[in-house]
């Protein structure tokens, strides 16, 4: 083929089947050129950059949103790749990226209700964000190891800056560096492990990475005594880690409670959320794509039970140092750790089910145990969002983050207030708040993956008892807020019901109810999470 | 009419009073205040005129001679309750407004659909229309109250709830708005909550409900258990699975009616669980006439009567539910004897008139050909009891605005020139109460009468139900009794005026007149009109398990009999209070145990404070004791070890970037180590 049709060709594909979808990307990355636009011509003064970018945002919902209907519709393929088989699309990336562009659209109106950053600062503020953003979703359509990596250092490096991006303070600067130290560190590791799986296998096409895997086995079941098998364990390992460092699994997870310390409550939440929400979407797609190689099962059935493991682990660890947290933020970054835990527990599942050697029989369970990730993942957008936002209403007002600066808060706030129990009673996983259904998928999906290896009852266990130990240091808040007496030196929080703080805390909270009450709503969100369960999975 | 426009009438009849307790609620301490009664009026105005189209529109389908295919089936002497599913269509018109999926569980699919036959019409024109009357009386009574708006959100809450109740089609959602009236009543009984006496009432009432609903819940959960639906069409309609399960399991049957008939008794205050209707009183008295007397109390008397396919079944049930009423109506007649609180001899007559209810529905027990009329008689007394013990309390309750809140009657009399307008009313309902010939409570009650009457034949109960009558009617004596003795101590003798009064007692005021007046013309005529005419019971043998019976004459000998006992007991009362005053306490000190045993409410409240209340606050206090230093303490333990382990995350996160490296660095080596050493 002569070089210009290739060319010819590649504009071809480009044109006609990749770029409508990758139509939220390019949304977002056109909002990042027109915010820099608007200040270039000193527009920004009457249009504020929030404004923009809550467009831009806007769109890539519009955007995703009408990807999903179509590929409901049946009007395109189920699974298409696209970008020369870099990216893939199903209703999996796309269920990831509806989420995203909600998730950036509700942040993006906190900052705008909190005021951070000011109005000079806007466009570079929206630019990181959006462009971190980008960056997840990336993550979460990556059909290539390369993709991988690009994915989590674009969302690593707009994170690093916006961690630091309160400039005057100490902390914040220390965060961002130390942030950036590991981030570094595990990016090098991950590099590493992903050359090494792509030097033994030949490929670093995702959907290849099981056959090759299978050949390399040389169809039987395959020990570490093989020297290839014994590599690509070792790039699995490593590759596990740079994803461990984004999912601030332990012992991965110490940049995280520093970062949020430093950051701002509302970059805060946006980490917790959605990098974390990327990464597990990486995370699932590069263990399915790993499974089903004949004669490794007995191998990825032992990676599944070690992140099993981690799982216990991390939750643990998590839920115990949140104890005796005197800063907000600092026990909320625990606490992240600790739900990174659970989530862990349904991978943890899908892997043991699906290399038990009857992936088939487990079918329904496997959908069902990503379905729990997925569900838990959406009730968690609202919880934690919701909590990390009236941290950061109440700071604009007591200029703190510490739990004593809440001292009280429901004689002022009552909606602040009762909003943070919602969220709070929904992060312990009590009924009926939507938290408690999507822990009860995640460990119902462990249980049944029980019946194939025994750790896994274990799993539930710790996870349940886990359960009981994050009870304290929520109600430990909650207690300080409302009964507790405001000290009288203290600074009000005059927030209402009916005002743009008091409604956007009042209507998270409220999501958080109603995914716990109405079924229509739950019935309907874990249909659609299904759906994209089985996109993935079906992958086999 | 068509489908729509009848769906919107039907869901109105609800939504109204919805809306307005919505608007009231929200809008009633700020904008509306004192204007709160009308959101209040408009709905109830809006629903009664829906239930009486509702009604027209089910009575001519009603009145017309039946399918010769339904005499058929129904003919059938055994099974002559239940009618084949087939015909049901052509024979029981009922309309069904189909509402939205509530929840699906398994197979249990919960609707919120409302769905109304006769009775349901029936009761429905019965509780818009009181209601209606009340509020208008309230609006009166209430003016300048600080919590009025209170009042009316309330009252449209309780006449939402009231009417979802009575259109419930399914176990589920009766027992949500029995709940819901259950909540409506605490809080208008509690609406006084600064006086203690009021919170405490309140309390009371919904503790003993809770005992009731307790069975009611069960006996719920058994009809799911046995039938797999809660629907009243595929419980009742099911007519072979009704007989199947009659057959080898007659024992379940009985206990569903067990169940079901203990939330009958809390709710309609049955002995024993009666004690909490009198201490209702503590409540505003448009809200005793309203819930206390006409319409909620009733709940369990048409729980009943909407069960009787199951009933049926159950002929023990039945004979127990006919001992309860009739031990109820004795005693509560007996207590109503010597009370001096004119409020309270009013409960105590509608505890009995329940009684009296409940008596006519477990006649069905003497055989089935009597269900019908049974049914018949116990819903016809609870439409008349429903007008004029309304009447007769809100004619106490102008007697109490009057006296300035006083309401014993030893502290005023001779009333009668003073208030006219109150007089006159409460005359009517207090003759329409004793059964005074051709005023509507000589119908109802003459019809209750000849049921048990006609149940002394039977071969098998006959001897039972002897007795009953014999308890009837010396309750129907007692009943009349009682209540001129009310009506000759507040309106007759010397004028005397409690100081709370002061000089020029003044009648009700229009508003409160007007709905007197409508009642007392009700009072009197609407047995006249149901009664003879026997358009009741052609109106009720239509609904699921009822069967036509060819309507009799009039009996004469039954009404013959109880014109003479209400006018000897009327006649005893005049002798007593009027006459020779000087008797009753004459009477009272030569038999002074009776007394006090009446006067002390035979002493039930202090039974069960020592046989109920008192071992479970001692059970309460252990439990207090248990929980402060066993559960508290392993909570505390529990919590502690945490705090404890907690030390070490602590000490790892020093905040040097070197130890968190260090830790890394070591996890990945000795990952990797393990890995490569394992195998």
């Amino acid at each position: 083929m002569v070089f210009s049709q290739l060319i010819e060709k590649l504009i071809q594909e480009t044109t006609t089947s990749s770029l409508p979808y990758f139509g939220a990307e390019l949304c977002l990355s056109v909002t990042i050129v027109l915010m820099l636009l608007v200040r270039l011509f000193n527009a920004d003064r009457w249009l504020p950059a929030y404004l923009v970018a809550v467009l831009g945002a806007f769109a890539a919902l519009w955007c995703t949103y009408s990807q999903s209907a179509q590929l409901n519709s049946g009007s395109v393929s189920d699974s298409q790749t696209f970008f020369g088989g870099m990216l893939i699309q199903d209703l999996f990336s796309v269920y990831f990226r509806v989420f995203l562009s909600l998730f950036v659209l509700l942040t993006i109106a906190l900052t705008a209700l909190t005021g951070i950053p000011d109005i000079e600062d806007g466009p570079d503020f929206y630019s990181l964000l959006l462009g971190s953003t980008i960056g997840m979703m990336l993550m979460a359509s990556a059909n290539n190891l390369l993709i991988l990596f690009l994915g989590i250092e674009m969302t690593s490096v707009p994170s690093y800056a916006m961690v630091g991006f309160l400039k005057g303070r100490k902390t914040s600067s220390e965060a961002a560096l130390k942030y950036v130290v590991y981030g570094a560190g595990a990016a090098g590791v991950m590099l590493y492990g992903i050359s090494l799986l792509a030097g033994v296998l030949g490929t670093t096409d995702m959907s290849l990475l099981a056959v090759r895997l299978s050949e390399a086995a040389g169809g039987q079941t395959a020990g570490l005594a093989d020297p290839e098998i014994r590599a690509v364990t070792l790039g699995v390992l490593l590759v596990m880690v740079g994803l461990a460092f984004k999912l601030s699994l332990v012992p991965f997870h110490f940049w995280c409670p520093d970062a949020f310390e430093g950051a701002s409550a509302e970059v805060a939440g946006f980490l917790s959320v959605a990098s974390k929400a990327g990464a597990f979407a990486l995370l699932v797609r590069f263990c399915s794509a790993l499974s089903g190689a004949a004669g490794t099962e007995d191998l990825l059935m032992a990676f599944g039970v070690s992140l099993g493991v981690i799982a216990c682990i991390t939750a643990t660890f998590g839920n115990l140092a949140a104890y005796n947290q005197n800063n907000l933020k600092r026990l909320l970054a625990y606490s992240t750790i600790a739900h990174a835990g659970y989530m862990l527990m349904a991978v943890s599942a899908m892997m043991v089910m699906q290399n038990s050697g009857h992936a088939q029989l487990y079918q329904v369970d496997i959908q069902k145990s990503v379905e729990g990730l997925l569900y838990y993942l959406a009730v968690y957008l609202f919880m934690n969002l919701g909590a990390f936002a009236v941290i950061a209403l109440a700071r604009n007002y007591t200029f703190s983050e510490e739990i004593d600066s809440v001292k009280g808060l429901i004689s002022q706030s009552p909606v602040l207030c009762i909003s943070m129990m919602v969220c709070m009673f929904s992060l312990v996983g009590i009924p009926p708040f939507g938290g408690f259904f999507a822990k009860l998928m995640i460990f119902a999906a462990a249980l049944k993956a029980g019946e194939i290896h025994w750790f896994m009852y274990v799993v539930v266990a710790i996870g349940g008892l886990n359960t009981v130990l994050s009870l304290f240091y929520y109600i430990r808040v909650l207690k300080t807020m409302f009964l507790d007496e405001r000290p009288a030196q203290s600074r009000a929080v005059p927030i209402r019901l009916f005002s743009w703080e008091g409604s956007f805390v009042a209507v998270l909270a409220l999501l958080v109810l109603l995914l716990g009450t109405l079924p229509r709503l739950m019935s309907g969100l874990s249909a659609t999470a299904n759906a994209a369960a089985h996109a993935v999975v079906s992958q086999l | 009419m068509s489908e729509t426009t009848q769906q919107l009438i039907l869901w109105l009849i609800p939504v109204a009073p919805l809306l307005s307790a919505l608007i009231t609620a929200l809008a009633g301490p700020g904008a509306l205040r004192y204007k709160s009664h009308l959101p209040c009026w408009t709905a109830l105005a809006v629903s009664f005129v829906c239930s009486l189209i509702l009604l027209f529109q089910i009575l001519p389908s009603v009145s017309q001679p039946r399918t010769v295919a339904s005499e058929t089936t129904t003919s059938e002497s055994a099974e002559s309750v239940a009618i084949a599913p087939g015909v049901t269509a052509a024979v029981r018109p009922q309309v069904i407004a189909v509402g939205y999926e509530w929840f699906q569980v398994g197979t249990l699919n919960v609707r919120m659909d409302l769905r109304a036959d006769s009775m349901t019409a029936i009761m429905l024109c019965m509780v818009t229309g009181v209601s209606l009357l009340v509020s208008m009386f309230g609006s009166g009574y209430m003016h300048h109250d600080p919590g009025y708006p209170r009042f009316f959100a309330a009252v449209s809450l309780f006449v939402f709830s009231m009417c979802m109740l009575v259109l419930a089609g399914s176990f589920l959602m009766l027992f949500v708005f029995w709940e819901a009236v259950g909540l409506c009543s605490y809080l208008l009984i509690g609406f006084w909550f600064q006086k203690p006496a009021a919170a405490a009432a309140a309390k009371k009432a919904f503790v003993v409900n809770r005992i009731g609903d307790f069975g009611l819940i069960i006996g719920i959960f058994l009809i799911w258990q046995t039938f797999g639906s809660l629907s009243f069409e595929e419980v009742f309609g099911g007519t072979a699975l009704l007989n199947a399960v009659a057959e080898t399991d007659p024992g379940r049957i009985q206990l569903i009616c067990l169940c079901l008939f203990l939330g009958a008794m809390g709710k309609s205050a049955q002995f024993p669980l009666q004690v909490w209707l009198p201490d209702a009183m503590e409540g505003p008295t448009p809200v005793s006439a309203l819930i206390h007397a006409a319409t909620m109390v009733t709940a369990g008397v048409y729980l009943v009567a909407r069960c009787t396919p199951l009933f049926v079944l159950a002929p023990g049930v039945q004979l127990f539910i006919c001992a309860t009423g009739a031990i109820t109506a004795a005693i509560a007649a007996l207590t109503a004897l010597t009370q001096t609180d004119l409020k309270r001899v009013l409960a105590y007559s509608t505890v009995s008139q329940l009684g009296f209810m409940f008596m006519a529905l477990g006649c069905g027990a003497a055989g089935p050909e009597l269900v019908t009329a049974a049914v018949t008689a116990g819903m016809f007394h609870l439409f008349t009891h429903a007008y004029f013990k309304a009447l007769l309390f809100l004619a106490a309750g102008s007697v109490m605005h009057a006296m300035g809140d006083v309401i014993d009657m030893r502290r005023f009399s001779g009333l009668k020139k003073a208030l006219p307008i109150t007089h006159w009313t409460f005359l009517a309902g207090a003759a329409a109460l004793a059964g005074v010939p051709l005023l509507s409570g000589f119908w109802s009650k003459d019809d209750i009468l000849a049921v048990i009457g006609e149940a002394t034949h039977s071969a098998q109960y006959g001897t039972f139900f002897r007795v009953i009558q014999i308890v009837a009617s010396i309750t129907a004596l007692l009943t009349a009794f009682y209540t001129f003795r009310a009506y000759f101590m507040t309106f007759w003798g010397e004028e005397k005026f409690p100081e709370e009064a002061g000089h020029h007692p003044h009648d009700a005021s229009p508003v409160m007149a007007w709905p007197l007046g409508i009642l007392a013309v009700c009072a009197v005529g609407i047995g006249l009109l149901t009664g003879p005419t026997h358009l009741f019971a052609g109106t009720l043998q239509r609904i699921q398990g009822l069967t036509a019976v060819e309507t009799h004459g009039l009996h004469w000998g039954v009404m013959a009999v109880s014109s003479g006992i209400a006018i000897v007991g009327i006649g005893a009362a005049w002798f007593l209070y009027v006459l020779s005053p000087g008797i009753p306490a004459s009477l009272a000190a030569g038999m002074k145990p009776l007394y006090l045993i009446s006067n002390g409410k035979f002493f039930l409240d202090e039974i069960f404070q020592w046989i109920v209340v008192f071992p479970l606050r001692k059970l309460a206090a252990l439990a207090v004791l248990f929980d402060r230093f066993v559960i508290d303490g392993i909570v505390d333990a529990v919590g502690m070890v945490p705090r404890a382990l907690s030390v070490l995350p602590r000490q790892l996160h020093g905040g040097l970037v070197e130890s968190y490296a260090g830790v890394m660095w070591v996890s990945v080596v000795a990952a990797v180590v393990v890995v490569l050493s394992l195998f």
